[in-house]
């Protein structure tokens, strides 16, 4: 019984970090009708620059956490420029801005990968395609043992994080003056701009608000599970990402949110009733939804999206 | 400071000169290849899941090349070694083997690094007929038993069907009390992995073992968190948890289980080797065994002097990847010495070469080396412990039988 609570908790744990980065991913999806597959590059990047902010430069945690959501934001606007808005410009086809992210991707994670002691970039990352962690004694790493269950600090903060940014976005997009926008250029941009929306701007700022939660998200990450590496994003949470978000149905934020602890909790049950030698469960869950329900489990037409 | 790199640079060739010529034995040593090329080719993956490996394997085997050439090269050819990237891909490693053979003519190649990408180019740099010797492969049926010919290939890393039962058996015959169950947790995605879990179910199975498996649990490497697998093997309380696995998933077993309470022995193979797992592992890794190929603290000259020219060249230790690299440069230049090779017939002089490593038998950094008939190792196996701060301990040595 206490094995199938912890795993149940282990399941919400790591779900949570799912939705938390599938946000990110919905966000750009519900409004430019595009996958941006650098999204997992700015989560390793989150990660990479708030651990060399602590273990290479010293600076406190609490402060690196921001430095490391603003690097992302920053990235936000690289993607925006460099590989969006030229290719948005000459009326290219979503695919080929898919591509130009995929793109951008591989750079990203090259650049961190070749990054060696003595190198170029070796104020932001000296260990190559090495795994390593934060620095013993610098990073919140309290462990709660309640009634024989054991309850990491940090995955139990991923978890309160999470439901709290999924409430103020949801709200934000409801309610707001900016979420307005962002919806009605989601829905029609040529129509909100000619309301007076700019829609540029409503886009690069989208793109910055994902940026910064996917370098968070990989911060959380890399805290909660004592791994950071080039490859993190793309090899431990891209797929996954894209699971949670065609699960809770493509574009919609709390379906994001329901969708990242459905993911984490069936690979948990999953274990538990079936053993370690069934994987993939997620997946075959994926393809049931697009059988049963395509637009997943909160996903409305595309109008109304975001 | 111009003055001591200078003394730097004459002390590093000065170590070179005399390793190169203890690890050649008395050969000929003539000149008489002056102004010739003795072309290599080295696939190692410098980027993707082994470039936690690739970069070290590159950094000795271009120490190698340096020590050598600076000793007067191979009977006086230069020798050149061209390492290659194959981002620890199949495909990748089987193509840049094919290019390395056919279009840039090399007479030998090292690589690749993985066991994974092994069983893509070996076949290749085989069927080709030029000798390939796998420097950090220890998976299964890489020599000897292999799914085709192999008579081209050699290894010398120490196999996972050697390394993982002396660990097991050095360990169970010194503790008190005897270890009764086990959990192995591997990736079931990664040969060198599943080939490892392998040596483990064998090995328990042996009566002078006796430990019972009672569980056995299966992931995948690109599973985000292993808490999950981890706790299904800590709930069965086992006295041993076996991990076989590469890069940094050993660690994350070991930081989950110790948070979950294990008390218990971690067990492992070649995975657990390299100073950037047991930096990871930290004190969640204290005590974790493996058995090695080689060992940074061996004081014998072959070792002692490889380490001191490679910590003067890149300001660190090497690992046993680069021990292993460097050796197979020292394996290649020695039997390249003794095969008279003419430099104007490839086929002739790969196969010559081949002759050649048959009948290896120098000093290494990994201690007195030979093949077997079959292209494996024949060398000493050192049992290690990672020491909790990023090293490793020395726990004893079996000599080969």
């Amino acid at each position: 019984m206490r094995n199938t609570i912890q795993q149940l908790l282990n399941g919400i744990f790591i779900g949570s970090i799912y939705a938390l980065f599938g946000l990110g991913y919905t966000l750009v999806f519900g409004l430019l009708d595009v996958l941006n597959l650098a999204h997992s590059e700015v989560f390793m990047l989150g990660a990479v620059v708030a651990y060399s902010l602590v273990a290479l430069h010293h600076v406190p945690f609490l402060l690196a956490v921001p430095l490391g959501i603003a690097a992302g934001g920053l990235l936000g606007l690289v993607i925006e420029f460099v590989a969006l808005r030229p290719l948005r410009r000459r009326g290219a086809p979503p695919i080929a801005a898919l591509i130009s992210t995929i793109g951008l991707a591989l750079i990203l994670v090259a650049l961190i990968e070749q990054a060696k002691r003595g190198g170029a970039l070796s104020w932001l990352w000296r260990d190559g395609a090495n795994d390593v962690q934060f620095p013993a004694g610098k990073v919140p790493d309290r462990i709660w043992h309640l009634a024989g269950l054991t309850l990491p600090v940090n995955k139990v903060a991923i978890v309160v994080i999470t439901v709290a940014l999924m409430g103020v976005l949801a709200y934000v997009m409801a309610k707001t003056p900016a979420g307005r926008a962002v919806r009605a250029v989601a829905e029609n941009p040529r129509a909100a701009q000619l309301l007076g929306v700019n829609v540029d701007r409503v886009i690069t700022i989208t793109l910055v608000a994902s940026s910064a939660l996917a370098a968070l998200a990989g911060i959380l990450f890399a805290l909660a599970l004592n791994d950071i590496s080039p490859y993190i994003g793309r090899d431990q949470v891209e797929l996954r990402g894209l699971a949670v978000i065609v699960l809770g149905g493509m574009g919609s934020i709390p379906g994001t949110f329901i969708g990242g602890f459905t993911l984490g909790l069936l690979e948990s049950i999953t274990i538990l009733t079936l053993g370690t030698d069934v994987r993939a469960v997620g997946f075959v869950a994926l393809f049931v939804m697009l059988i049963l329900r395509p637009s997943g489990l909160l996903g409305r037409p595309a109008t109304e999206r975001v | 400071m111009r003055t001591t790199s200078r003394i730097r640079w004459w002390g590093t060739a000065g170590v070179a000169v005399a390793l190169f010529a203890s690890a050649c034995g008395s050969s000929s040593g003539t000149a008489s290849s002056k102004g010739k090329t003795l072309k290599l080719g080295a696939v190692f993956s410098l980027t993707g899941a082994g470039g936690v490996y690739g970069p070290q394997q590159q950094q000795a085997v271009k120490l190698a090349e340096e020590t050598i050439n600076a000793g007067g090269g191979v009977n006086g050819a230069n020798l050149s070694i061209q390492v290659v990237d194959d981002a620890s891909t199949q495909t990748q490693a089987a193509q840049q083997t094919q290019t390395l053979i056919q279009q840039n003519q090399v007479v030998a190649l090292l690589g690749p690094t993985l066991s994974n990408s092994a069983v893509a180019a070996h076949p290749i740099a085989d069927s080709l007929k030029t000798p390939m010797l796998a420097v950090s492969t220890t998976g299964l049926n890489i020599v000897g038993t292999c799914p085709y010919p192999c008579t081209y290939i050699f290894r010398d890393s120490l196999g996972e069907a050697a390394a993982i039962p002396t660990n097991i058996k050095t360990y169970v015959a010194a503790a008190s009390p005897k270890p009764k169950t086990g959990v192995l947790l591997y990736p079931n995605d990664d040969k060198f992995s599943v080939d490892g879990a392998t040596a483990v179910k064998q090995t328990v199975t042996d009566p002078a073992v006796g430990i019972q498996l009672l569980d056995t649990i299966q992931f995948s490497k690109s599973d985000a968190d292993l808490t999950q697998f981890v706790n299904q093997g800590v709930a069965k309380h086992p006295d041993v948890i076996f991990i076989t696995s590469l890069g940094g998933i050993p660690a994350k077993i070991m930081t989950a289980a110790r948070q979950q309470g294990f008390t218990g022995q971690f067990l492992g193979g070649n995975g657990f080797n390299s100073a950037a797992v047991s930096k990871q592992a930290g004190n969640f890794g204290k005590g974790a065994r493996s058995a090695s190929a080689w060992y940074l603290g061996n004081d014998f000259a072959s070792n002692a002097e490889f380490v001191k020219a490679f910590k003067a060249k890149y300001g660190t230790d090497p690992d046993q990847f680069a021990a292993q690299a460097y050796t197979g440069v020292l394996i290649l230049a020695d039997a390249a010495k003794r095969a008279k090779l003419t430099y104007t017939d490839l086929a002739g002089d790969r196969q010559k070469l081949r002759t050649a490593m048959e009948s290896t038998n120098i000093q290494t950094p990994l201690g007195p080396f030979q093949f077997t008939s079959t292209h494996d190792v024949h060398q000493t196996i050192w049992v290690i412990a990672m020491d909790g701060q990023g090293g490793f301990s020395l726990v004893t040595s079996v000599k080969p039988s």
